[in-house]
């Protein structure tokens, strides 16, 4: 739950909003790297079980890192760079 | 339609080196990927956003990584970003889906260098946020610089296992334990002829265990996971040995805390392509499972399709980049072009495959992972199937494995089968007592990955003949 | 293959919907059948196709057919309490120019003389009604008959409450050959022969060839029908969706897949077993759909398929006695025919029992392709 920053400089720090809190991000980080990065764990509940899910391939295949991203459902938070701004939501089931 | 003498799918090592190979060799390129930047898995590079002021232990292969992007910028190449080849509707034509910019590009051939992904082997908890692929974890690291917990558990098979409990530890996370099924200190004396072969792989390797040791992180060998502990996200994990026929020990079962799990029981190749074209595959369960057959120029058995790298069959980094060089070479040769003797691309070829057979001899997993699952573990991710309800609809349905797709819409969903297909076809070799090469994994359907509908309002064709009376039998095109 | 039946009054050749509900019916009546089914249960038509249950899409001549089937794969679902997926939630059917708004009317005109009262939505009332359609939708019939269902969930609560009634459903059972036997027939099924008092031949696309086996020529062509299937999203429409002037089918799952079809035509051979998406084909099929729904765009599609429908070469069903082969029935090829399959089924069985038909079906006899 933290960032290496051995030889390494990200730029400014910018933020987003998950489900309204403030969240840090850097230029050029995914949204699932900056939401982990700050210690979020469950990113979505499934629509059948309502079980908890998170980043789990994080290369785009798996669909389970799911975020509603500026009101858009399904958005792959581990393929998705964050931006300044973004509303991102963590999503129930096909979100809203 | 775009049109090339090469089309490659995929921008990893392979990919990356065929194309820079046939660039040099006078033919047009085109490169497919879906991300946003060149490298792949393995060559994965941090976002242009981060700026380096030094090496560190996560940029040993950036500089060889750079060089290789690098060389997509060649005037003969053209490399497709965000990029997703979704059918391949005619030999030689791929569909690709790439925002306004989607269409089709027309090739003389075809290299798929799709590289690979995680096997998936479920076991209670292994969805719980917390519990990471070993890729995905590889890919957090080298790519955002993140770790994703404070205190680590490395579970699964293979060789990556070490590298990335290493990778952790130099990353300043608490590591708990390496868990590896396989008993491979057994293992090492009698493959050590083949691992000389790559005398540099196996210098890593040794240097990747000597990480883990300084810091004092056990190497259980032999030893599986068994569940994932933890509600919301994973607290904690229990392993228990496994033997080779895949029982397990449950009597000595034990448990560590743990904020992040790594699981990594070895790679797949991706070959959704091959499989879509009706290329012939073969079982290696060494490689990785089905494997696609390829003749020595690495083509398979749909002409003018080449296929390279973890793609084909695992064979890692430094094997793709050879295959994708031969392989480049050998449509550069049929399209005529001057093309030098591959004598020492094959000879550095040959050493790795001794080397990579070296490593699947010690790393030869137990014969299954079923006996990890309960009733209520997950098996399907993307539809919530659990073991149980599959049980249920096969007592129903005697077995057919098409109705409990349809049935429990396993497989149905986002992720298309990629990560619950292999599974649900081991479960059925189980009970039926077959052999898992005798169980095609059905073919897929377009599109290969999912694509926004959107995407398909852009390209320019000719307008659609609508039938007068829409009731009354149809032609179809030829 | 499963364990092939020895004899049965009725031997059904096919376990798509129309064999299956023929054997259903039967069976209720006290018959003993036995259906044989080549490949997988419900694994052919019936199972790749949309589910759409839209009366007012029909031809005229099967709107009362088409009626009686919604009336029992309601039945199926609240009475019998099988699995299907129906939902009768009202369809749209679209108008996006001059000349589609004329036919559309002329079409409400003839549907409302046969009894099926639409109604016409244009203009403010339109976009009230139906908020989610593009805005070179000029008008809509709104036919609250129309239904839907969910074939993959359908053809396993089916084939349940067949083999409930105690139907057997034997797959993995080719008919290759068929002779007759006095009064009766004999089925060839692999090494096994199977007897029988009357058949009925509900091959699908494949009814031409098994008709073929008794000496009798139907002309069958078969379509090769393309599907999409979206990623699960929010809920972006409620009604069934279909187009007069261009080829569309529009539906959302309860899961909230939007399922994207309408007819338009694949790639491949019958005789050859070959079937695939046709690439412009299905672009067009999705633009259509972007026309009418233009929300479709922001969903991602998961899955296309084509699969095969039989159909007549008048595009009526082939339904009735096989000419010249008595005991011998057909119940195949409807245009639609997974949402008929009920109603064909409760007639053929009618049909077979030797009652009195409650629809007039002599517009489907096969005798009308004899030469
Ligand atoms: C993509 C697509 C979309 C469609 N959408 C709709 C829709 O929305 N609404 C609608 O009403 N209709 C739709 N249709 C049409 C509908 O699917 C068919 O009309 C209907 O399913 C036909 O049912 P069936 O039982 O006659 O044929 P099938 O379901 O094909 O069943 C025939 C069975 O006979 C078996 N068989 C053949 N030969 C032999 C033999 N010699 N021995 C034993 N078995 C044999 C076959 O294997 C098959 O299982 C669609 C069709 C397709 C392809
Ligand atoms: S973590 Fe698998 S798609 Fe994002």
């Amino acid at each position: 739950m933290s960032r290496i920053d051995e030889g390494l400089e990200r730029g400014t720090a910018f933020a987003f909003t998950l489900d309204g809190q403030k969240v840090e991000a850097y230029p050029g980080e995914t949204i699932a790297a900056a939401l982990l990065a700050s210690g979020v764990r469950a990113l979505r509940r499934t629509a059948k079980r309502q079980q908890p899910r998170s980043l789990y391939c994080g290369m785009g295949i798996c669909w389970e890192c799911l975020v509603t991203v500026d009101g858009a459902p399904s958005q792959r938070a581990c393929m998705t760079e964050a931006k300044p701004g973004m509303r991102v939501e963590t999503q129930k089931g096909v979100g809203r | 339609m775009k049109d090339a003498d090469l089309a490659i799918v995929g921008a990893g090592p392979a990919g990356m080196a065929a194309a820079a190979e046939a660039a040099s060799l006078g033919l047009g390129v085109t490169v497919i990927d879906d991300n946003a930047r060149a490298g792949g898995q393995y060559f994965r590079q941090p976002p242009a956003g981060f700026r380096h002021t030094g090496a560190m232990f996560l940029d040993k292969d950036r500089a060889r990584g750079s060089v290789l992007a690098a060389a997509l910028r060649h005037p003969a190449v053209a490399h497709w970003q965000d990029a997703v080849v979704w059918d391949m509707p005619e030999p030689g034509v791929l569909a690709v889906a790439a925002g306004e910019g989607s269409g089709r590009v027309r090739a003389k051939a075809i290299l798929v260098a799709t590289g690979a992904q995680d096997r998936p082997v479920p076991f209670p908890g292994w969805t719980l946020p917390g519990v990471v692929s070993a890729g995905g974890l590889q890919n957090l690291l080298k790519g955002q610089r993140v770790v994703p917990g404070r205190r680590a558990v490395v579970v699964g098979n293979g060789p990556l296992l070490l590298l990335i409990g290493a990778n952790l530890v130099r990353a300043g996370v608490e590591v708990a334990a390496v868990v590896e099924a396989a008993p491979i200190w057994n293992r090492i004396l009698p493959a050590l002829a083949s691992l000389a072969r790559a005398p540099d792989m196996l210098a890593l390797a040794i240097r990747y265990r000597a990480v883990l040791a300084r810091a004092g992180v056990p190497v259980l060998a032999g030893w599986t996971v068994t569940g994932a502990k933890g509600d919301e996200a994973v607290t904690g994990c229990r392993v228990a040995p496994i033997d080779t026929q895949g029982r397990l020990d449950r009597a000595r079962e034990r448990s560590f805390d743990c904020d992040l799990l790594v699981a990594g029981f070895g790679l797949m190749p991706s070959l959704e392509l091959p499989r879509l074209i009706g290329a012939e595959l073969a079982y290696d369960r060494r490689r990785g499972g089905w494997t696609v057959k390829r003749d020595a120029d690495f083509q398979c058995s749909v002409p003018n399709v080449h296929v390279a790298g973890d793609g084909a069959g695992i064979g890692g980094a430094e094997m793709a980049l050879l295959e994708g060089r031969i392989a480049a070479r050998a449509v550069a040769r049929k399209l005529g072009k001057q093309v030098p003797a591959d004598d020492d691309l094959r000879r550095a070829w040959a050493k790795r495959d001794a080397f990579r057979r070296g490593l699947e001899a010690i790393y030869a997993p137990p014969a299954s992972f079923l006996d990890l699952m309960t009733e209520d573990t997950v098996v399907c991710r993307c539809e919530d199937v659990t073991v149980g309800d599959i049980a249920k609809r096969r007592s129903e349905l005697a077995g057919s494995v098409t109705q409990v797709k349809a049935t429990t819409r396993l497989s149905m969903g986002r992720c298309q089968g990629r990560n619950c297909l292999v599974t649900l076809a081991a479960m059925v070799a189980k009970d039926t007592g077959v052999d898992m090469a005798t169980i095609p994994l059905p073919r897929p359907r377009p599109p290969l990955r999912p694509i926004p509908i959107g995407d398909l309002a852009f390209e320019d064709i000719p307008p659609p003949d609508i039938p007068a009376d829409p009731h009354l039998p149809r032609k179809q095109r030829a | 293959m499963s364990a092939i039946p020895r004899r049965a009054d009725i031997a059904v050749i096919g376990a798509g919907v129309a064999g299956l509900c023929t054997a259903l019916f039967l069976a209720r009546a006290g018959r003993t059948v036995a259906v044989l089914e080549r490949g997988e249960a419900w694994g052919e038509s019936s199972g790749a196709n949309a589910g759409t249950l839209s009366l007012q899409v029909k031809r005229n001549e099967v709107l009362q057919v088409s009626r009686r089937a919604i009336e029992l794969w309601r039945d199926f679902q609240e009475r019998d309490g099988m699995e299907i997926g129906f939902a009768r939630i009202g369809g749209l059917r679209v108008a996006t120019s001059e000349r589609e708004l004329v036919n559309l009317r002329k079409s409400q005109g003839e549907q409302a003389a046969l009894g099926v009262a639409t109604e016409w939505y244009d203009g403010n009332r339109l976009r009230d009604f139906a908020p989610w359609l593009g805005p070179e939708v000029q008008a809509a019939t709104y036919c609250d008959w129309d239904s839907m269902s969910v074939p993959l969930t359908a053809g396993h609560g089916l084939v349940m409450a067949v083999r409930a009634a105690g139907v057997t459903v034997a797959t993995g059972a080719a008919v290759t050959a068929i002779a007759r036997d006095g009064e009766g027939f004999c089925l060839q099924v692999g090494s096994e022969i199977v007897g029988a008092a009357q058949i009925v031949i509900a091959a699908g696309a494949w009814t031409g060839d098994v008709a073929q086996m008794l000496g009798v020529r139907l002309p069958v062509a078969a379509d090769i029908n393309m599907l999409t299937i979206s990623e699960p999203a929010p809920r972006l429409f409620d009604r069934v969706v279909t187009h007069i002037g261009a080829i569309l089918s529009l539906k959302q799952y309860p899961n909230g897949s939007v399922l994207i079809g309408g007819g338009w035509q694949g790639t491949g051979d019958l005789a050859q077993g070959t079937r695939r998406t046709d690439y412009l084909n299905l672009v067009h099929n999705l633009r259509v759909a972007m026309q009418v729904v233009p929300a479709l765009r922001h969903l991602r599609m998961v899955r296309s398929w084509a699969g095969y429908e039989g159909v007549a070469a008048d595009a009526l069903p082939l339904f009735g006695a096989l000419p010249g082969v008595p005991g011998a029935f057909v119940n195949a090829c409807a245009r639609g025919g997974y949402h008929q399959g009920p109603a064909l089924g409760e007639q053929m069985a009618e049909m077979i029992l030797g009652r009195k038909l409650s629809l007039d079906m002599r517009a489907f006899d096969p005798g009308r392709f004899a030469a």
